[in-house]
């Protein structure tokens, strides 16, 4: 490996719990020690949750999400999200093309929110995650703390995206005029909305604390 | 995750400060005169409520009380580990009954009425999801969950952390009240509903002639009332409870 006096330096610099034989809670933030086990199952002793020095299963659930994601991304997009019927015919309409036509409308602004949220926004979530989810899986020490910072990221944008699923629920709500003009939900819009879902359930299946095990970690167990 | 309590202090200089590392040291078992912590004592448990883990990256500081204000972060990851909050639980229950009023307004009154040729639609939420119903169940009820139902759950379960802490008589379930909020904030996406609220006004504007009602105004103080309560702290109501109840 790279220079084992610099690991050896981070962990002196940075005790963990886990070094220390201690376990924090998720929770209720109570720090325990880890080595008590009463029934298997280590429970926190004041709020009862279940104690994990790491998720468990963490990678394989991150990647499973994700990979729904990533498929269901596909029909998500090129699908109509909603059908508009008036007088004049029926029209299906994909999420592209109600950008287009905020842009075209003038309020550039809306189209930019909407292009973020709904399109960039899920592209960049399943990237920075397969990203995280690669890179912890080899025990990377490269740019640990931005890594950090990048997950962060993932979780405080993610459910802007359903930005598309709610403007859709309330056009459809709204525009009820009978022969004159309706919207409906079509099929590409539960595709969005499960891989709004799926991206969601794949940031919080991944473990941080992944982040910042390296080998040297893992030889002193 | 830090002292929480420190809200109930004058509020001191805003900041933001890094944590102090805890320095190594070969024994790890601090000694303690009594149980700090009593009901992980009458479980044969000695907790460290001295110390506090960084969620994000298991590193261990000393806890420390912070003051209003004061943003606590880990020297490693940069997770936010501590706040200091200027809210009491007082400030906190009054927060959470106006935000029960607000969201029984804004889900209940117009968003937005619509005008085509003489004939007028008044646009609701639950109008709204009722129409998606028809057409398809799966994404009414995502909507209905996402944009109503886990806000609603928010303000419920925090009433009933809160009020006991209030009057001082204990209600049942404390723990998994707290744990089922952790949960459920996750899923509270009222500030994207109501981002949605002005793309669909302005996407029907179009074609109709659009005038909005109060549940959006209502909508949008439901918005900064649920963001002032997330930020009010957590860890604190437990500390709180332990004092409280033991």
């Amino acid at each position: 490996m790279s220079d084992p006096a610099r690991g050896d330096a981070m962990s002196s610099k940075y005790p963990t719990a886990r070094e220390r034989g201690l376990i924090g809670c998720d929770c209720c933030g109570l720090v325990c020690p880890s080595r008590r086990a009463d029934d298997g199952i280590l429970r926190c002793p004041r709020c009862g949750f279940a104690l994990h020095p790491l998720k468990p299963r963490s990678l394989e659930l991150t990647w499973a999400w994700l990979l729904s994601a990533a498929i269901l991304y596909v029909p998500a997009n090129l699908l109509p999200v909603m059908s508009t019927h008036s007088v004049l015919g029926h029209e299906g309409h994909t999420i592209i093309g109600g950008i287009h036509e905020l842009w075209t409308s003038g309020s550039w602004e809306l189209a930019l929110i909407v292009f973020v949220a709904s399109i960039a926004v899920p592209l960049l979530k399943i990237g920075a995650l397969a990203l995280l989810a690669i890179t912890a899986g080899r025990r990377s020490r490269w740019r640990q703390r931005e890594r950090a910072g990048l997950y962060r990221l993932v979780e405080t944008v993610g459910h802007w995206s359903m930005l598309d699923v709610f403007v859709v629920v309330l056009l459809v709500g709204m525009v009820r005029f009978g022969v004159l003009a309706e919207v409906e939900p079509e099929i590409g819009l539960l595709a969005f909305g499960a891989v709004v879902v799926a991206t969601m359930l794949a940031s919080a299946s991944f473990d941080p604390r992944l982040i910042w095990i390296d080998d040297d970690d893992r030889k002193r167990g | 995750m830090c002292d929480d309590r420190a809200s109930l202090r004058a509020p001191g200089r805003p900041g933001r400060r890094f944590a102090t590392i805890v320095t190594p040291t070969p024994s790890v078992e601090p000694v303690q005169a009594q149980p700090a912590v009593p009901s992980a004592a009458r479980r044969g448990w000695i907790a460290h409520p001295e110390l506090v883990v960084c969620e994000e990256c298991d590193a261990v500081y000393a806890r420390r009380a912070l003051s209003a204000g004061d943003l606590l972060r880990c020297r490693r990851c940069g997770a936010t580990i501590g706040r200091g909050h200027w809210l009491t639980v007082d400030g906190q229950l009054a927060l959470t009954l106006t935000a029960l009023v607000v969201f029984l307004i804004a889900s209940l009154s117009p968003i937005v009425t619509l005008e085509l040729r003489g004939q007028h639609v008044v646009a609701t939420l639950f109008g709204a999801i009722d129409s998606t119903w028809s057409d398809d169940p799966l994404l009414a009820l995502l909507a209905a969950a996402t944009a109503a139902g886990f806000p609603l759950a928010v303000i419920g379960l925090r009433l009933w952390v809160l009020v006991p802490l209030r009057t001082g008589r204990a209600l049942p379930g404390f723990a998994p009240t707290m744990r089922a909020l952790r949960w459920v904030l996750r899923w509270s996406m009222v500030e994207v509903f109501m981002l949605a609220v002005l793309v669909a006004v302005v996407r029907s504007a179009g074609v109709t002639h659009v005038v909005p009602g109060p549940g959006i105004f209502a909508y949008g103080l439901l918005v900064l009332l649920l963001a002032a309560i997330q930020t009010s702290g957590w860890h604190g109501l437990w500390h709180l409870a332990e004092e409280r109840w033991g």
